[in-house]
This record gives structure tokens, C-alpha cells and sequence, in this order.
């Protein structure tokens, strides 16, 4: 026969002060770990989003990003001429892009990072679902003209509409602000490709966007690109490309954030143990008392698994709480894969929240194991007798 | 100390809850010693840059380069003892997994621009005179195992080429993950577009004085022209790098932060539950004529006593394990995982700090209460 749960409850509201420093210690593990995976899967959810999925990215082959790729104007011929390119009428949606780097401080501080500037061609826009002007108007062709990202104009100094900010010898003007659905270009400012070509003195792109119609047509096309030996240029699928910058940064991240809460976590197991053998001495008799009226051992044992493991779950609730307000946190770091500014939010998602919730019972449950086991092996005499 | 031997008999009586308050001061002392590590070697750049090196890059991004012909023009400013090319070549060594540094430079002015490798001179005469020479740092040597003589082929995706260097040298000191070769050498392998430029030049100033003209000087030298420079301090460039980091520090001081207040819980808890359980013996050391002020204190000293055997064991593990296992090894840019000696002083405070405020509530509550309340006490 079990104890009812109300036993257990009751025994939680005896010793509230007690109850509740175990509680948010455990709390305080789950919040670091919310944290730390938060912020990794911010900039998962952020790359992964950013790729199309009909979207071929061409690079230079052999190159790992789009920084030290090069696509020369001869190759982005030969690319248009390709079958399985979708197209607009005769236009081919085939996008041409150059990016660039500016450095710029951040609000109120002295230092900054990089911002990608991305060249894009009069297709590229179309090419990226997400993508509206939030205020100000489109560059016009050809003028030293910029759309910022929201976020950039946000986060960096002098990045508003009007402001004007130098690209080697060129000043550019803001014009308009975007959005991009939270994808990686929310990091970017977009200029007209040909005028950032002959302000960085360049005659080539670095990479070429396409649309395909669909699954197969891109399976063949990435093929016919990078097996073709004069082209000496690689495909691949935007959403891949992206994926693949994922790697470094949110890697190291979650390595970190497993590394810190697992040491948290027997911190907190650790003075889970503490709780849990001071409730078994201090209710042996009581122990001995419900031995006597027929309950078994391993009902004794369940009732003070499970009361730990309420604590804990009271923990993670307390640890849920004080990371929930992270996802109204927008930050950036330096993506170096890209040497730039990437700018994402902390996402404490529902399924984080359930490994959260896994992980903070897990600490109760080890907490518990050894001090519960102690209490179902009392003799009844020996506990009756006790103090 | 005269109570001290009660002062211990108490700790020890209840030897399993000691103990794990102990092993739970131990796991995040040692937590909190390894970020706080991994903070200072972050700042360590700028914090221990050479105060007559100065770093001259392409005024608009790291990521273009600077014709190779602004070294000579460089080297006449007044007050500039040696300029070196500083190209990163971003070579692989087989695999991405081996990501190390590698960087050209001028091979007879290196050793000048970076005073802190250290190589024998002989090793030094066989870099400079081989055009295909590389030196190699001591950890590259733990890690991959190379060896004077070696030949090494290194991929770059930046240029698409691969490059062959001998080994000509080992050395210690600065970053020992890093190969250096010869600028030239680089230079002649590289297709058209991408010959006769540089990433950075390293500068040596004559004086720490000379800095802030040198930047100048440099900097309006090339103000009009196709590749604009920005000249810093290693100090700024430094930071300037840490910058682009982000808000890493603020994340990484809120979770040490959090892993205190979770540490001075669990030290409150214990010696509530430890204070509360004597609240009855509490009462008989005042019949005896105990004064409010030492009961008090028996209580600190246990909790401090505590603290203290948790300190000393949680920082003795953290510097036994990061000087057996180098985690420096495999962090790009890290130079050493050794707890700097600061870290562990402050830790150690720490740890007292937690002993003292965890204790004091229950310290004052029971020693405060009457004989009668205390003798009462039903726990």
C-alpha cells in the first residue's frame, strides 16, 4: 500500500525554510543550464531558419565561407545558362552577391564588431522569404545607398536612416530599415551589388544564389555545378550552408553549459542529500509508527523519493521562472566562421523547458536514493525507540 | 584557541553531513575556478600586451589586406625599430579538427617583434635561411607530434592552395599553437590575385613613448589611398578583439554569480538544520554560564572551519587537474589553463565569505534565545 501524496505534501509545508533552499538551489542549476542552452539554441534556430530550402548557394570551390570565395563574372555566365534553374519569365533567379566587412561600435561603448555588408542583385530580396522594409524606402540602384537590418541600426551607433557610415573610400546613406524573419541577415546591411563592386574595386562576386523548383532538380544541379571541372565551383543548399556555421559557436556553448550544470547539478545533489537525511533522522519514530500500521518498506522508500523529487520540480519551476524572462533578450557575438556580427535572441523553448524539467528531477532523484533507502531499512523497534 | 577542540568534536559528529557539504563546496569552488579561469586567459591579450607593439590593419576590416609595399614605407617612420608582415594563412593540418594558427612573417624579424618565443639561436639561423623553413610552438609539438626536419603540408581554403614547410625550429613562450613561415615563400606560391599583400604588420616601436606618433604618423601616411590603414596598440587591437566577443564576460560573471548564491544556500541550509538540531544543548552551555557572544562564535568557527577544509580541497583539485590535463591545448588562443594565483586568492575568500554569512542568522537565533526557551526546544 502507498502512502498518499498528501503525506508527502504536508511534510514539504513543515519545514518551508528548508524546502525552499533546496528547492532554488536546484532552481539555480536549472536557470544556468536554461541560460547557457538558451543561448546556444538562439543561434541554432537563427542559422537554421536563415537557409531556404530551394535555395543553392554557389561558392569558389575549396572555399569554407563566403568571405574567401569568389565567383567570376564568366562563371556567373555560365551558372545562368544552366538547366533546373527556376525562371521568371526569361530571367533566370540567379542572384550575383558580394559581401564585405565594416567595423562599428556598438551603443555606448568605444569597441564594436564586424557588420557584413551583403551586395545584392535585383532578385535576392525574392530569394529570401522574411524579408520587408519596416520603415524608410529600398536603395535605389546603382546610389551609395543602404537598407540596415533592424537590429544592426539597434545594437550599433549611427546605423539609423539618414546616418551615413564609409566603405573604403564611399560613404553609403541609410535609407530604410528591415526585418528577416530572425534569420542571419537580420545581422547584415544590403547594398546595391554593383556599387559595392566599384567601391571595393572588384570584378567578380563572391558567391551566386539560385532558385530551384524543386528537391531533385537541386540534388542535380548541385551535382552538375561541382562535378563540372571548368566551372571549378561548388553548390550547396542554402539550408546546409547555414546548418554547417552552427558548429562552432553553439558547439563550445552547449559543451560549456552541459560541462557547468552537470557540476551544478551534484553541487545541488549533494545538498538534495543533506535535506533529505535530516527529514529521515528527524521523522525516524514516524517512520517506525507507519511500519507498525502496515506499511511496507518500499512504500516508505517511494514516499521520500517522491518527496524530493516535489522539491525538485518546485526547483525547476523556480529555475524556469528566472530564465523565462531571457527570451525578451536580444544579444551578438562574433559569428568566426564569418568573423562578424551575428544578432539572435535567447529562445527558452518548451522543449528545453521539458529537459529542464527531466534534468532538475533527475538531481532530486539521486539526491534522494541513498537517504530513502536508509529510512525504509530502519528496524521498528530501533525507530520506535529513537528520540 | 580554546574551543577549538569542541569546535571540531561538532563537525565531527555528524561526519556524513560534513562530508557532503564539503564535496558540495568542492564541486563549485572548483566550477567557479575554472570559469573565472577561462575569463583571464579572454583578457589575457590585452592585459599582457608588449606596451612597444603595435598592430597596423586595413582601416575598414581585418578581412582585407594591405599591399606588401607599406612595410618599407612603415620601416622609415621615425621611432619604428622593425615591421614584419603578420599574414594569417588559415592552413589546415589534415583535418579542420587540428585548427591551429599559422601566420608569415619576415623570418629575420620575428624573433625582434615577439621577444617572448624563445627557440635556440641554431634553430633560429636554420628558419632564416631556409625560404621554406617554419617554426613550430612546443604544444603543436605535444599535440601533433612534429619534429625538426619534419615536412608539414598545409591547406588554406582563404587562397585554395597547399603549402609545404620544413620544421626548422621549436620554440616556447607567447602562443606555443602557433606555426610561423616565411612571408616570401607565401608570396611566391599565391596566384596573381592575391600576391604581394599582407594581413597586418606587427611594428616595434624604439619607445612605449613613440607609440601614439607611430599610429599617427602611419595612419595619415596612408589616409588617401586605396587601403587606408588603422594602426593600435597591441593593448587596443587586443580589446578590440575581445569586444567582438560580445557580452561573454556579463553571461559568464552572471553564472558565477549564480553558482555563489547557490553555494551560500546550501552552507545556510546545513548549519541551520546543525544549529537547530543543538538548540536544546545550546541551552545547557548557558546554564553553565556560556556568555551569548562564544556560543555565537562556537557556531561561525564551525561554519568557517568548514568553508575552509572545502577551499583548500576544491582549489588544491582544480590546480591538481589543469596542470595534468593542459586544457590550453585544445582551446584556440588560450596560452595556458593554469588558475592564475589572483583566482585562487579570491575563491579562497569566497569560500570565508560563504562560511561567515551562511551561519550568522542561525548563530544569532539560537544564542540569543533564554535558557528556558532553549531547553524547551522540541528538536
Amino acid at each position: 500500500m502507498a502512502l498518499p501524496i498528501k503525506y508527502n505534501l504536508r511534510n514539504l509545508t513543515v519545514r518551508k525554510g528548508t524546502t525552499l533552499a533546496t528547492a532554488i538551489t536546484i532552481g539555480l542549476t536549472v536557470m544556468v543550464y536554461l541560460m547557457v542552452m538558451a543561448l546556444a539554441r538562439g543561434i541554432d534556430l537563427t542559422l537554421a531558419s536563415s537557409g531556404e530550402p530551394l535555395n543553392l548557394i554557389v561558392l569558389r570551390n575549396g572555399s569554407t565561407a563566403e568571405l574567401n570565395s569568389n565567383v567570376s563574372r564568366e562563371q556567373l555566365n555560365a551558372l545562368t545558362y544552366l538547366d533546373g534553374i527556376e525562371r521568371d519569365g526569361d530571367q533566370p533567379l540567379a542572384a550575383p552577391e558580394s559581401i564585405t566587412l565594416i567595423y562599428r561600435a556598438r551603443k555606448g561603448m568605444s569597441q564594436g564588431s564586424n557588420i557584413t555588408i551583403r551586395g545584392i542583385g535585383p532578385v535576392s530580396s525574392r530569394l529570401r522569404s522574411g524579408f520587408s522594409l519596416v520603415s524608410g524606402r529600398m536603395f535605389q540602384q546603382g546610389l551609395a545607398e543602404a537598407i540596415v537590418s533592424r537590429r544592426i541600426a539597434e545594437r550599433f551607433q549611427g546605423m539609423e536612416i539618414g546616418d551615413k557610415f564609409r566603405i573604403q573610400a564611399t560613404d553609403y546613406t541609410v535609407v530604410g530599415l528591415f526585418d528577416a524573419g530572425g534569420k542571419a541577415f537580420e545581422s547584415e546591411i544590403w547594398v546595391d551589388v554593383n556599387s559595392l563592386n566599384s567601391t571595393t574595386k572588384r570584378d567578380s562576386f563572391t558567391s551566386v544564389l539560385l532558385r530551384v523548383p524543386d528537391r531533385a532538380t537541386m540534388d542535380a544541379l548541385e551535382k552538375r555545378i561541382s562535378d563540372d571541372q571548368r566551372l571549378q565551383l561548388k553548390a550547396v543548399s542554402e539550408r546546409k550552408f547555414y546548418e554547417d556555421q552552427q558548429g562552432t559557436a553553439s558547439g563550445i556553448l552547449k559543451g560549456l553549459g552541459v560541462f557547468i550544470s552537470f557540476i551544478m547539478a551534484v553541487g545541488a545533489g549533494f545538498a538534495g542529500m543533506n535535506t533529505m537525511y535530516a527529514a529521515v533522522a528527524r521523522r525516524t519514530k514516524e517512520v517506525g509508527t507507519l511500519r507498525v500500521l502496515g506499511f511496507s518498506r518500499r512504500s516508505i522508500m517511494t514516499a521520500f523519493v517522491l518527496e524530493s523529487v516535489f522539491i525538485a520540480v518546485i526547483g525547476v519551476g523556480i529555475g524556469i521562472l528566472l530564465a523565462l524572462p531571457l527570451n525578451l533578450v536580444s544579444t551578438g557575438t562574433s559569428n568566426f566562421v564569418t568573423f562578424s556580427e551575428i544578432a539572435f535572441n535567447f529562445r527558452v523553448t518548451p522543449d528545453l523547458m521539458l529537459s529542464a524539467l527531466i534534468f532538475g528531477a533527475g538531481i532530486g532523484l539521486f539526491g534522494s536514493l541513498l537517504p530513502s533507502l536508509r529510512a525504509s531499512r530502519f528496524k521498528i523497534v530501533d525507530a520506535l525507540r529513537a528520540s | 584557541m580554546k574551543y577549538s577542540k569542541l569546535i571540531l568534536k561538532n563537525i565531527l559528529r555528524n561526519k556524513r553531513r560534513t562530508f557532503l557539504t564539503i564535496s558540495s563546496l568542492v564541486v563549485s569552488l572548483f566550477l567557479i575556478i575554472t570559469l573565472a579561469t577561462i575569463l583571464t586567459e579572454f583578457t589575457r591579450g590585452s592585459k599582457e600586451a608588449n606596451p612597444m607593439r603595435l598592430i597596423t590593419r586595413h582601416s575598414v576590416s581585418l578581412a582585407f589586406p594591405l599591399p606588401v609595399a607599406y612595410q618599407q614605407r612603415i620601416a622609415a617612420v621615425p621611432g619604428v625599430k622593425h615591421v614584419t608582415p603578420f599574414s594569417w594563412f588559415g592552413g589546415i593540418y589534415k583535418d579542420e579538427k587540428n585548427f591551429f594558427a599559422n601566420f608569415a612573417v619576415d623570418p629575420r624579424i620575428l624573433r625582434d617583434i615577439t621577444p617572448e618565443v624563445k627557440m635556440p639561436e641554431d634553430q633560429w639561423q636554420g628558419f632564416i635561411n631556409d625560404r621554406q623553413g617554419a617554426i613550430v610552438g612546443q604544444k603543436l609539438v605535444t599535440l601533433h607530434g612534429f619534429s625538426v626536419g619534419q615536412r608539414i603540408t598545409l591547406k588554406s581554403p582563404i587562397y585554395n592552395a597547399d603549402m609545404e614547410f620544413i620544421v626548422r625550429g621549436i620554440y616556447t613562450g607567447g602562443d606555443e599553437k602557433t606555426l610561423y613561415f616565411s612571408h616570401e615563400y607565401l608570396n611566391e606560391s599565391l596566384p596573381d590575385w592575391a600576391k604581394d599583400k599582407v594581413g597586418t604588420l606587427f611594428i616595434m616601436a624604439s619607445a612605449p613613448s613613440d607609440i601614439p606618433r607611430i599610429s599617427q604618423t602611419v595612419d595619415s601616411m596612408f589616409l588617401n589611398t586605396d587601403a587606408p590603414t588603422k594602426t593600435e596598440s597591441e593593448r587596443e587591437f587586443a580589446q578590440s578583439f575581445e569586444a567582438m566577443m560580445g557580452s561573454v564576460k556579463q553571461f559568464m560573471y552572471g553564472i558565477m554569480a549564480a553558482i555563489t548564491f547557490s553555494l551560500l544556500l546550501v552552507m545556510a541550509n546545513t548549519m541551520a538544520m546543525s544549529v537547530r538540531e543543538r538548540t536544546r544543548e545550546v541551552g545547557t552551555l548557558k546554564a553553565l554560564g556560556f556568555q551569548r557572544g562564544t556560543i555565537a562564535w562556537l557556531f561561525v568557527g564551525e561554519s568557517l572551519l568548514v568553508a575552509t577544509v572545502g577551499a583548500a580541497l576544491g582549489i588544491g583539485i582544480a590546480v591538481m587537474v589543469f596542470r595534468s590535463i593542459d586544457l590550453s591545448l585544445y582551446i584556440p588562443n588560450f596560452i595556458s589553463f593554469i588558475p592564475a594565483p589572483e583566482t585562487l586568492a579570491a575563491a579562497f575568500a569566497l569560500a570565508l565569505f560563504v562560511g561567515v554569512a551562511s551561519v550568522i542568522y542561525s548563530a544569532r537565533r539560537v544564542s540569543g534565545m533564554t535558557i528556558a526557551e532553549a531547553l524547551r526546544s522540541t528538536e
